[in-house]
């Protein structure tokens, strides 16, 4: 359920980016906040380790205007990748009203994925969300590796049916746009007042 | 009883400029658990309040793990001490947290003070708003909402045609 408030006049939609340690998920952030211009983007906050992985986890807000009287914020944020953050995961997806999974598709990350997603299903109901009925897209990433995954692999591994997936190269920017728009289209489409 | 929604926001940053100008601090701040900035007060210019608020909440989170590792449901205020500033959190019912930023640490026994002395206040406060919000947000109709949001994230969040990686870099 989206951060809404009335008396402040802001809806504020939170973007989770999950999936395995190295996959990609900073860097997904990193090039959205390169590419949007200043006017719509907050400062970039990334919690690391000196060995460039995520500690707590990334942020960064996004404002796209007014709505009806509403400033529209979505907050993007990254969880970190390695199995044993299991806590801050949890923490990060709390109040989370999309996410984008993304996946590693070097063949030989294939478990690392669908273990990671199985986790996150986990999580998700831990804090009371179905994630059949979640706005939840499976990006694969790094689609320029050789040897790489098929798409739909992981989700046959998973017994995934109907998730939306996109394909991404996101150390070159590619797919990373899109992946974002789907996601926070799933999210505006289920928009509801309660 | 509701309140209008004017004068509850006004209440809010009342309450939280009355906390800054008792107890000398420099800014006050009421988050949500999400993370969200809900009201400032105070010195707010020099301060970059939306990454506090996301920072803050995070840490006040990690912190409810460590009270569970230990035995505790919860801890209920988070003092974090510097050389020059220092920040004093404090659990605002189950779902908010009010951020107090102050300079002069001999303060510390004040600023506690003020900030238990205003929250039941504001406790009150959010949750008549919670109660209110579907009323309060009458002014938005849904359908629309979702309209103009696709139509800005279609202008914002630009696919560019060199985005397709689905043939990879071949």
């Amino acid at each position: 359920m989206p951060h809404l408030d009335p008396t402040e006049k802001q809806i504020v939609f939170k973007i989770v980016y999950f999936g395995p340690g190295m996959s990609g998920k900073t860097t997904n952030l990193l090039f959205i906040h390169k590419a949007l211009t200043d006017k719509y983007k907050g400062e970039m906050l990334v919690l690391d380790t000196e060995k460039e992985r995520t500690l707590f986890f990334d942020f960064f807000p996004v404002s796209l205007g007014t709505v009806q009287g509403y400033s529209l914020k979505f907050h993007l944020y990254t969880i970190p990748g390695q199995i044993f953050y299991e806590a801050s995961r949890r923490i990060i997806l709390e109040g989370a009203d999309g996410v984008v999974f993304v996946a590693d598709s070097s063949p030989d990350r294939l478990n690392d994925n669908t273990e990671m997603f199985r986790l996150m299903v986990e999580n998700l109901r831990d804090i009371g969300i179905d994630p059949s009925r979640f706005p939840l897209v499976l990006q694969y990433n790094k689609r320029d590796c050789n040897p790489r995954l098929e798409i739909g692999e992981i989700e046959r591994e998973l017994d995934l049916y109907e998730i939306p997936v996109t394909e991404s190269v996101a150390t070159e920017g590619r797919g990373v746009m899109k992946t974002l728009q789907v996601v926070s289209k799933e999210i505006i489409k289920r928009f509801q007042i309660s | 009883m509701q309140l209008p929604k004017r004068e509850d926001t006004q209440d809010i940053n009342d309450l939280l400029s009355k906390l800054v100008e008792r107890s000398k601090a420099i800014t006050a701040l009421l988050i949500s658990r999400e993370g969200v900035c809900i009201s400032k007060a105070g010195n707010i210019e020099t301060l970059n309040s939306t990454a506090l608020a996301a920072l803050v909440a995070g840490m006040f989170a990690a912190t409810r793990e460590v009270a569970n590792i230990v035995g505790e449901e919860q801890f209920s205020i988070l003092l974090q001490q510097g050389e020059k500033r220092h920040i004093h959190i404090s659990l605002i019912g189950q779902r908010n947290m009010m951020i107090v930023v102050f300079e002069d640490y001999r303060r510390i026994g004040l600023i506690r003070h003020e900030a238990r002395s205003i929250s039941h206040d504001l406790v009150r406060i959010l949750e008549q708003r919670k109660l209110s919000r579907k009323e309060d947000s009458g002014d938005i109709s849904v359908p629309e909402f979702r309209e103009y949001a696709l139509n800005l994230i279609d202008r914002i969040f630009v696919v560019g045609e060199e985005e397709d990686a689905s043939s990879g870099s071949d």
